[in-house]
């Protein structure tokens, strides 16, 4: 990877206590039972009903407009099926790597492709990028890049609110502990952007 | 007014303790990492600041289980101030110095709050935190987040009802010139908005 190239970085909500879904996510709601919770921050100001921006400026238009700054995608098969596979496009028409363990008989929709390895479909999706960054999303894809050492960043957009239960973030990781570096830390309207760098290994 | 505050360290991935946590190793396996940062307890910086506020909480609430773990402060955590260990069986020996038993959860949070006056008190340990939020009787978050992924272990936040509790960011303090990334930090303080 040379000086220019982009970085692989996660971007997701996250309640305090942990969760990106609330409970019983599925098909028919992506966020489980009032997980919508967890997406308040990009409203919080009033929203752009075509791009979905949030309006006013600030740091929550910033922090969305790094994200739709990215140059290609990987998700997971869940994240991208209970999202209705953003109908092939999940912005700007850049390329969506999804992460699957048995490649549909169907072929995708719009901009997406199927790949069933975490590696690979990193290594496809830098060069997609071609020097823009990489967006992760879904918890999944996040720990299955982690895993083979191809994340580089996470951006947490950590909203003030416990939701108790519903699908956890970080949760069946590999033994072992990861380091991190907090790169920055902005607070915009109703949530906390913080930014990690992986550093891998282990410092105990 | 008082106030009851959970003050633990946990990892970005929530947990409090290593996996396999238990007498012969209290923080779990490479559970220490999560206290690197207390290196600066002592030193004028942001943790050291964040560190006294702890101890100028006037009382400590701690679970059975965290109590037990850290060979119960020998009866005094910090000050001599009033420690209530919430338990589900009271022990037949006396307490250790400032220690009370107490079995039910509101009345402990009933004496904490007569203990410390408008001040604070703390609380220690993942099972007493979860017990007063299921309760409602918690008013702040003082989490002190260590840049790292544990993996596994034990989780702050567990066993909770699917029910929202709002929370108010109302501080921030990073580690930005501490020179050793193993004792960076993050202390995120939230208010729990009453429900």
């Amino acid at each position: 990877m040379t000086e220019m190239a982009g970085k692989v970085r996660l971007y997701m909500s996250m309640s305090v206590d942990g969760f990106i879904t609330g409970p019983d996510d599925g098909p028919d709601q992506g966020l489980g039972v009032n997980g919508e919770r967890l997406h308040a921050w990009l409203r919080a100001g009033g929203v752009d009903p075509v791009s979905h921006r949030p309006t006013g400026g600030g740091v929550n238009a910033e922090v969305f407009d790094e994200m739709m700054a990215t140059g290609a995608v990987v998700t997971g098969r869940r994240t991208f099926d209970h999202a209705g596979g953003w109908a092939g496009d999940h912005h700007d028409g850049v390329p969506v790597f999804v992460l699957t363990r048995s490649v549909p008989d169907e072929p995708p929709p719009g901009h997406v492709r199927y790949v069933t390895d975490a590696r690979s479909g990193v290594a496809l999706a830098r060069e997609a990028a071609g020097g823009r960054d990489v967006m992760t999303h879904g918890a999944a894809a996040a720990m299955a890049c982690l895993a083979v050492g191809q994340l580089d960043e996470l951006e947490l957009h950590v909203l003030p609110v416990l939701l108790g239960q519903g699908r956890r973030l970080f949760d069946g990781l590999p033994p072992g502990q990861v380091e991190l570096e907090l790169l920055r830390s902005r607070e915009g309207p109703g949530v906390l952007h913080l930014r990690y760098r992986v550093l891998g290994g282990s410092r105990s | 007014m008082s106030s009851i505050r959970v003050d633990m360290t946990i990892s970005l991935d929530g947990y409090v303790a290593g996996p396999d946590d238990g007498p012969d190793a209290p923080l779990g396996a490479g559970g220490f990492r999560l206290f690197n940062w207390l290196d600066k307890r002592n030193d004028s910086g942001p943790s050291g600041e964040v560190f006294a506020e702890s101890l100028a909480t006037r009382a400590l609430i701690s679970g059975r289980r965290t109590y037990e773990l850290a060979g119960r402060w020998g009866g005094d955590h910090h000050n001599g101030v009033p420690i209530f260990v919430l338990t589900r069986k009271m022990p037949d020996e006396t307490p250790p110095g400032t220690v009370r038993y107490v079995t039910d959860v509101a009345e402990c949070a009933e004496l904490a709050r007569a203990a410390v006056g408008d001040g604070a008190a703390m609380v220690h340990g993942a099972g007493a935190a979860q017990a007063l939020l299921r309760a409602g009787e918690l008013d702040e978050l003082e989490l002190h987040v260590v840049p790292v992924l544990l993996g596994g272990g034990r989780r702050l936040f567990d066993h909770l009802a699917a029910e929202h509790v709002e929370l108010d960011l109302v501080r921030q303090v990073r580690t930005r010139e501490v020179d050793d990334p193993g004792q960076h930090v993050l202390h995120l303080r939230y208010r729990i908005r009453p429900s």
